[in-house]
This record gives structure tokens, C-alpha cells and sequence, in this order.
């Protein structure tokens, strides 16, 4: 049994301007200490999904559809009390701009401990932040900064900090939604070869959530591509990188700048992404696609298998 | 493109004096930038590369004259410009532009986009109503926010950020400055829209020669957009030269940091790993060393702790501040 099974999934929000489709008929699994990358740029839905697979949507967003295994149980319809069980503990998320969320106000040492003791009312204070010491180690905070406040610490230290919150209750799945964001190239570096051991070291699923192409593909074996909340290709890094299938994938891979191999042109995407409360009918990247077929834009695109485990969701391909 | 330079920074340094905590106690002085040289040359792309506190943004500040160099001498088309007042500093605003990092700052939320990119045509008592209008059209247009006048009426908030920043961009061409300095316009940006206003930049290169100094964290970004760049590091110029060169020839260890610290993938996983950089930094009592010295991985103890290089030439217009290489060069 795979660790984590989303079956067609699709999620929204209700806003001001009408429904909005945030999130379409997304399918995967992960196994146990396997990694999946979701890239994609904004508003193209991979956030939506780790709070969804966190259970932490907005007032204003819903799941409509679809399911979402989670060792087996479907955490859609578990009960608050349930899902407060798997969340941190079996489950934990490292957000967007994480270090902004540390509590200003709070010593970081007490701010982890007491994550622990909310998941766990077995242990006592004193207990916690013996397990708050063991974490820093594991993250490469020195122990002399447990009684710092947030802004004593480098954007570096803040991000282990956060990660050391996600890790404090063992959790088996981690969801990391662009950890490095801000930070300096070499500081990321270390930070993702950081959360690279941690994972081999306790055999964590990792789901890496990112706009930048190269850090997805650096840190996860398996990418899924995504664009205006859907999954428009998914499969081994190697077979996304090097033969991608989506028109969209392969548009998204001449946009980044390299420092190494051919200087080639960066070949922009014209136009914008599409308005997700009125989406587009047939393929949503139609508009914007470089060889659009006549069905294209009626049609809606199904799932074509390219190679094994490798598929997109194109009408042409 | 010939060799004339369009701006000549020599030996500038900048210091922010910070207070201390308690009335009355002493901060700590701010070294933002130290002694800084380096020419801009007509037609060309420069890129000032660095993290962070490096300087890099406040290099660009002095020389837009948002702030003053505390010492040293900037030069603009052979003039200087620190001091500059009246006719000759409104002159030099019509040459110089700048272009920022966030297209949801730099703009006023309360004018049109009419009036935001008109406004430097007013400032500067240039046109009427009607040709200020024809002019801001063109503009607009220029930058591919096409039709143009679907969006000069437009307020910024019915505008995504690529849009935004192709406002700023017209805004800053629009009197048809001779140097313009973008701050990292791309890294609030996606790829595939920062891919747009990349090439908006180059072919104002191409096609106006605007000379441009471009301000970025990312060494890939300046590979593809600059003709020569510099990295810099807490204040200090570690390596000059062209683009291509320094990137796949980096020579300064810090230079080699930041590209070992790249992610790479398909092909490049196997690229060279330069191993430059100490897994702990080194303990250091003074500041008077290599600004790079606490972290370097090659650095000599004698040499390195104690003075801080300057740029010297490697050949073919490549500079690097470095010991190691000078004692190899003249061996």
C-alpha cells in the first residue's frame, strides 16, 4: 500500500468573483521515503494541494472531489478530532515564506517545544525541550541559540528552525512548499542537502513543492508538472527533463537561464495564464501553446502514457 | 561596441553608521561597500552579481544618486556626479534610470498608467497633453503591453506583476535615458515572465544601445542578459570580466561557491564541483583579511587573513581580488 494515494482530486475557492477552480482532477501516490516534486508557477495550484493534503484549506476553500489516501484512510472524511492525530504527527508542512511565520514574540527553543507538547500530552516541558535540543543538532542549530528570539536569527537559521518544527513529532510525510524561496543560493544549498540526509536518514516521503525547475529536479526522482491546477505531465525526472512530452513542459524548461551547456535562447510563454473561475473549455495551455491541434481547444485532453510511469495530459501527444 | 565607458566608479565606499540598541550606546559601522572601481562601457550589459548584503543594491543606489558615496568618485559620460545640482542634476535624471525589484512597490497604486509612465515627461517639461499621450502609447508598446491603450487607463492593482514590471520598464525608457540600472526585476516574477522582461532588456540593447547595469542574485540569469559582470561580496569586487568566461572559468574561490551551489540537473549533475567553500568557517579575530577569508576552503593563513586583495589582471580583460592567484600569475 502506497503511503499517500490522491485519486482525482479537485479542490476551489469561493471568492469574491465567482468559483474558483484552483485545483482539477489531480491523481498520484507516494511511497514510503519516496520524493515527488510538484513545479509549477504561481497560481497554478501546488500550494492548494499541500494544504489540502494537510487539511489546512482557507474558510473558503473545499475539496469538491476525489479522494485522498493517507495510509490507507481517506482524510477527506475523517473527523477533526482524526485528522489532528496525522497532522504534524504523521504529516507535517514546511510553508511558504516559513520563517515569517516563527512567532516574534517567542524564544524559537519554546516555539518547537511547544508544537511537541501539543501532539503530545504524555510528555512534560522539561521533556520537550530535551527533544528540541536533539533537533537542533539534527538540523545545525547550535544548542546556545534555543533561548534566541526569531529576528536574532539568520533567514538560514529560521528556515532549520522551521524545519526542525516540521521534524519535532516524526512525522513519516513532510511537505516542503518552497523552503528555500528566500534564501541566498549558497545557504539554499546547504539547506537542501540538509533536508536530502534528513530524508535518507529517516526514510521521510518528501513532497517538494517549488517554481524553480532545478531545485525540484535536484532533490525529487519523480516531477509532476503542473498548470492552471492541473497535472499536465508526471513521471521520472529524467524522462520530464530530458524527453518532456507537455507542450507546457517543454515551454517551461526554455524559460529558466543555465549557468552550464549550450547558451541557448530563453524562449518566453506569451500571454497569461488563464482566469480559473471561467476556465478556458478543452486544454487550458491551448492559447499559449506553440503547436496547438484543431481539437485542442474543444476537447478536453486525456492522459497519454509515453514510457513507463511517464505520462502527460495532451491532446497531441 | 566600442570601449568608451559610460560610468566610471572609483574607489567608492559607502558606510551606514547604525545606533546602538540603549540611548547613548555606540553601533556598529556598516561597511556597505569598500572601496569599489569598475567601468560600464557604451552598448554593453553589466551585471553586478552577489547575495545578499553584498552591496550590490546600494552600488546601483549611489549611482542613480538616491544616495551619496561616502568617498570616491562616480562618473557619467565623463562627468561627475556626485554634487551635481540644478539644470546639470535634472539632466542627469533624464539620462539615468532605474528600474526596481518589485513591480508591486514601485508603482503608485493611486495613478493610472497613463499617469505613472507620462509623469517623467511632465517633470521634465517635455511635450503637451496630446503628444505626451502619442508618446506614452508608443512606450507601452515598446515594451509589449499591446494594444497600448487598453492599459493606459488601467490602475496597477488590474495589472499581474510581469505586466507591472513592463510598466516600470516603460516608465524608465520613456525620456530615452542613455544608462539604466534594473535591481533584480525578475525575482518576484515566474520564469516564463521573467524570460519576457529579460528579452524586453536585451533588445533595448539591441536595438536603442541602452547601456545597462543589471543587479542580480542568480549567476544564470546574468550569463544569458550581461556582456561582462563583476560578483561581489560583502562590499567587496571579487571577480570582473566577461560573462561567459567568469561563469564557466570562475577563478575567485567565492565565484566558485556560488556555481558549485547551483542545483543542477540532467546533464549538468556531472558538471565540475570547484569545492571551494569550508563546511564551517573559520574562526577570525580581525576584520582586516579577505572579506572571503573565513569561508575560503584555499586560502593561504599568512596571505589571505590579513590583507584584503585587490582586482588584478588575469588577461583578457578578466580582474580577479585573489592572493592565490596573484603569487600563480606572477610565477
Amino acid at each position: 500500500m502506497a503511503l499517500l494515494e490522491v485519486e482525482n482530486v479537485s479542490i476551489g475557492y469561493n471568492t469574491k468573483k465567482g468559483y474558483l477552480k484552483a485545483v482539477e482532477g489531480v491523481s498520484f501516490t507516494l511511497e514510503e521515503g519516496a520524493s515527488l516534486g510538484f513545479v509549477g508557477e504561481s497560481g497554478c495550484g501546488k500550494t492548494t494541494i499541500g494544504m489540502a493534503l494537510m487539511g489546512l484549506l482557507p474558510p473558503n476553500g473545499s475539496v469538491r472531489e476525489g479522494r485522498i489516501l493517507f495510509e490507507g484512510k481517506n482524510t477527506l472524511t475523517m473527523s477533526d478530532e482524526e485528522i489532528r492525530k496525522i497532522r504534524w504527527r504523521k504529516m507535517a508542512m514546511i510553508f511558504q515564506a516559513a520563517m515569517n511565520a516563527l512567532n516574534p514574540v517567542q524564544r524559537v527553543g519554546s516555539q518547537i517545544a511547544e508544537a511537541i507538547l501539543v501532539h503530545d500530552l504524555s510528555i512534560g516541558k522539561e521533556e520537550a525541550m530535551g527533544q528540541v535540543e536533539a533537533l537542533f543538532d539534527l538540523v545545525g542549530i547550535p544548542r546556545d541559540r534555543l533561548r534566541d528570539y526569531p529576528h536574532q536569527y539568520s533567514g538560514g537559521m529560521k528556515q532549520r528552525a522551521v524545519i526542525a518544527m516540521a521534524l519535532a513529532c516524526h512525522p513519516k510525510l513532510i511537505i516542503a512548499d518552497e523552503p528555500t524561496t528566500a534564501l541566498d543560493v549558497i545557504v539554499q544549498a546547504q539547506i537542501l542537502g540538509e533536508i536530502k540526509d534528513l530524508q535518507k536518514e529517516f526514510n521521510l516521503s518528501i513532497i517538494f513543492i517549488s517554481h524553480d525547475i532545478s531545485i525540484v529536479a535536484d532533490m525529487c526522482k519523480v516531477i509532476g508538472v503542473m498548470y492552471a491546477g492541473q497535472l499536465v505531465e508526471f513521471g521520472p525526472r529524467e524522462k520530464v527533463f530530458e524527453s518532456p512530452a507537455h507542450p507546457y513542459t517543454k515551454a517551461l524548461l526554455s524559460s529558466f537561464p543555465t549557468v552550464t551547456g549550450e547558451k541557448s535562447d530563453l524562449i518566453p510563454i506569451p500571454g497569461e495564464t488563464p482566469n480559473l473561475v471561467i476556465p478556458p473549455s478543452g486544454c487550458r495551455f491551448c492559447d499559449r501553446c506553440s503547436g496547438p491541434g484543431s481539437s485542442c481547444k474543444i476537447e478536453t485532453p486525456d492522459w497519454v502514457e509515453i514510457g513507463p510511469g511517464h505520462k502527460t495530459l495532451c491532446c497531441r501527444c | 561596441m566600442g570601449n568608451e565607458s559610460v560610468l566610471e566608479i572609483k574607489d567608492v565606499s559607502k558606510i551606514y553608521k547604525t545606533k546602538g540598541a540603549f540611548f547613548g550606546s555606540k553601533g556598529k559601522d556598516v561597511t556597505a561597500l569598500n572601496r569599489i572601481s569598475f567601468d560600464i562601457f557604451k552598448g554593453e550589459i553589466f551585471g553586478l552579481v552577489g547575495e545578499s548584503g553584498s552591496g550590490k543594491t546600494t552600488a546601483g543606489r549611489l549611482i542613480v544618486s538616491l544616495e551619496e558615496a561616502n568617498s570616491g568618485k562616480i562618473f557619467l559620460d565623463g562627468s561627475e556626479i556626485i554634487g551635481l545640482r540644478g539644470r546639470k542634476r535634472k539632466e542627469f535624471r533624464r539620462k539615468v534610470q532605474m528600474i526596481f525589484q518589485d513591480p508591486y512597490q514601485s508603482l503608485n497604486p493611486q495613478r493610472s498608467i497613463y499617469d505613472t509612465v507620462s509623469e517623467p515627461l511632465k517633470i521634465h517639461g517635455m511635450g503637451n497633453a496630446s503628444t505626451r499621450k502619442d508618446l506614452a502609447r508608443e512606450t507601452l508598446q515598446s515594451v509589449g503591453l499591446s494594444p497600448p491603450d487598453d492599459f493606459l487607463f488601467r490602475y496597477p492593482h488590474r495589472l499581474s506583476g510581469g505586466q507591472r514590471q513592463r510598466v516600470a520598464i516603460a516608465r524608465a525608457m520613456i525620456l530615452n535615458p542613455t544608462f539604466v540600472i534594473a535591481d533584480e526585476p525578475t525575482s518576484m516574477l515566474d520564469a516564463s515572465i521573467s524570460a519576457q522582461i529579460f528579452n524586453i532588456l536585451l533588445d533595448m540593447r539591441n536595438r536603442l544601445g541602452v547601456t545597462q547595469m543589471f543587479i542580480t542574485h542568480s549567476l544564470a540569469a546574468a550569463r544569458y542578459l550581461c556582456d561582462r559582470v563583476a560578483v561581489i561580496y560583502q562590499g567587496n569586487l571579487m571577480e570582473v570580466g566577461p560573462a561567459e568566461e567568469v561563469i564557466s572559468n570562475p577563478k575567485h574561490p567565492y565565484t566558485q561557491a556560488l556555481l558549485d551551489a547551483v542545483p543542477k540537473f540532467g546533464h549538468d549533475r556531472d558538471a565540475r564541483r570547484y569545492g571551494s567553500l569550508l563546511t564551517k568557517d573559520r574562526d577570525v579575530e580581525e576584520d582586516a583579511g579577505c572579506a572571503f577569508f573565513p569561508r575560503c576552503a584555499v586560502a593561504h593563513e599568512d596571505r589571505c587573513g590579513r590583507k584584503q586583495p585587490g582586482l588584478a589582471q588575469l588577461g583578457d580583460g578578466h580582474l580577479v581580488a585573489c592572493f592565490r592567484l596573484e603569487a600563480m600569475h606572477e610565477a
